[in-house]
């Protein structure tokens, strides 16, 4: 009885880390596989956001809260110094040309906007060099 | 023999006098037509005062849109719908089009038939298929159609002051029958409270004319800055814009929103107050 212990217990130990590795790594890119795969198709039958998307949204996204924030402050334009204006007529130069790549539509209204905004503070930054004169 | 020679002195005094009559005659023709060009043009009914009419496509279906500014100004300010909406101030500036209405731009912004004012649902704006008998197209496309409006000017500002043309606004808004809404979600831009900006008067043009009484307040509530500045007043430096009654009757200035939508030029009193009231 010792012997056949013995003689199995040798036994397992030399076959099974060999076999024992090849299945483990099989399970693991299964459930890898499987996991991935429902992940996507998850995401998919939620409606959420594909990379390029999403991408495409964060870029949408940068030019709207860069118009706002600068075209939100025309209010307090008389409150800005000559070289908050300059920044001010200056991120509204560099916005342009991505307000310009939009559909139609936007384009048509955003551009206008911009325009307007953009000839307020370049009117107040005028109003404030003459003054200092 | 002398009374031949001072007949013919007469008769060449009756012409002397005769051409100096014609002469008077043709300089106050002139004159007066040219003082018929700078009058203020007599103000229309109220219900008509600033009324547009968009024919983009003249004579197609579904019609001209009209489009009655007293309407809309007792919900809206006019910063609102020219600058954050983007409307332009001239005709045929804006660029506005069935589509752009359909992608929520121009009347599209509001008429999306989900934005909810005063509780009501506001009806969409150009749906993508025209159906002629789709009687909610009747609504805005109403050029030469009875009973189709849902307003009426006489009945929509019953309750609302009136002024010496049409309804008061200032003192509907001061009073709050009206609240002009100045921001619109999705569009408008959050800002700080403006600062008040100083009223000022202005002295006319000619000695004769009384001072105008210039509210920047009240102008920068409705307006906000962009709506006048630069492209209405393009400089701030006192003294180096040379407007006159002339200009704004040629829609420059003032007369860029005066004589076409805010009370007619004839309301002389409203901007010079120890001026005379009205000028037919």
């Amino acid at each position: 009885m010792a012997f056949e212990a013995k003689f199995f217990k040798a036994r397992f130990w030399a076959e099974c880390p060999a076999k024992f590795e090849t299945r483990l790594k099989r399970t693991i890119i299964t459930v890898l596989l499987f996991l991935g795969l429902a992940g996507l198709c998850g995401v998919r039958a939620v409606g959420g956001p594909s990379a390029s998307a999403s991408q495409a949204d964060a870029a949408q996204e940068s030019w709207r809260t860069e118009f706002y924030n600068i075209c939100g402050k025309t209010e307090d334009a008389m409150t800005f110094s000559q070289e908050e204006l300059t920044d001010l007529i200056r991120r509204c130069d560099s916005l342009q040309p991505q307000i310009e790549k939009l559909d139609e539509s936007r384009k048509k209204v955003y551009l206008e906007r911009l325009r307007k905004c953009r000839g307020l503070y370049a009117y107040v930054l005028d109003a404030k060099r003459k003054e200092k004169k | 023999m002398p009374t031949s020679s001072m007949q013919k002195g007469k008769k060449r005094n009756e012409s002397g006098l005769l051409l100096l009559v014609l002469a008077c005659e043709v300089l106050l023709l002139a004159h007066s037509a040219s003082a018929q060009i700078y009058l203020p043009q007599r103000a229309p009914e109220p219900s008509e005062y600033g009324k547009v009419i968009l024919d983009n496509y003249t004579g197609a279906e579904p019609g001209s849109v009209v489009f009655d500014h007293w309407l809309h100004r007792s919900m809206f300010t006019c910063r609102v719908c020219h600058v954050d909406v983007g409307f332009a101030m001239q005709a045929k500036a804006t660029g506005i089009n069935a589509k752009t209405n359909r992608e929520g731009f121009h009347c599209g912004a509001c008429h999306d038939g989900k934005r909810v004012f005063e509780g009501k649902t506001i009806f969409a704006a150009c749906s993508d298929a025209f159906n002629s008998n789709d009687r909610r197209c009747d609504r805005c496309h109403s050029l030469g159609k009875k009973g189709v409006r849902k307003y009426g000017y006489k009945e929509f500002t019953a309750k609302f002051p009136k002024g010496i043309y049409g309804v008061n606004w200032e003192e509907a808004e001061k009073s709050r029958i009206i609240k002009p809404v100045d921001f619109v979600e999705g569009l408008s831009v959050k800002t700080a409270k403006m600062q008040n900006r100083k009223d000022f008067s202005v002295e006319a043009a000619y000695p004769w004319v009384e001072p105008i009484d210039f509210s920047h307040e009240k102008h920068a509530i409705w307006n906000g800055c962009e709506l006048c500045h630069p492209e209405i007043f393009p400089t701030a430096q006192k003294g180096t814009m040379r407007f006159s009654m002339f200009s704004n009757i040629e829609g420059k200035y003032c007369g860029a929103c005066h004589g076409k939508v805010a009370f007619p030029l004839n309301n002389c009193q409203a901007c010079h107050p120890r001026g005379p009231l009205w000028a037919p």
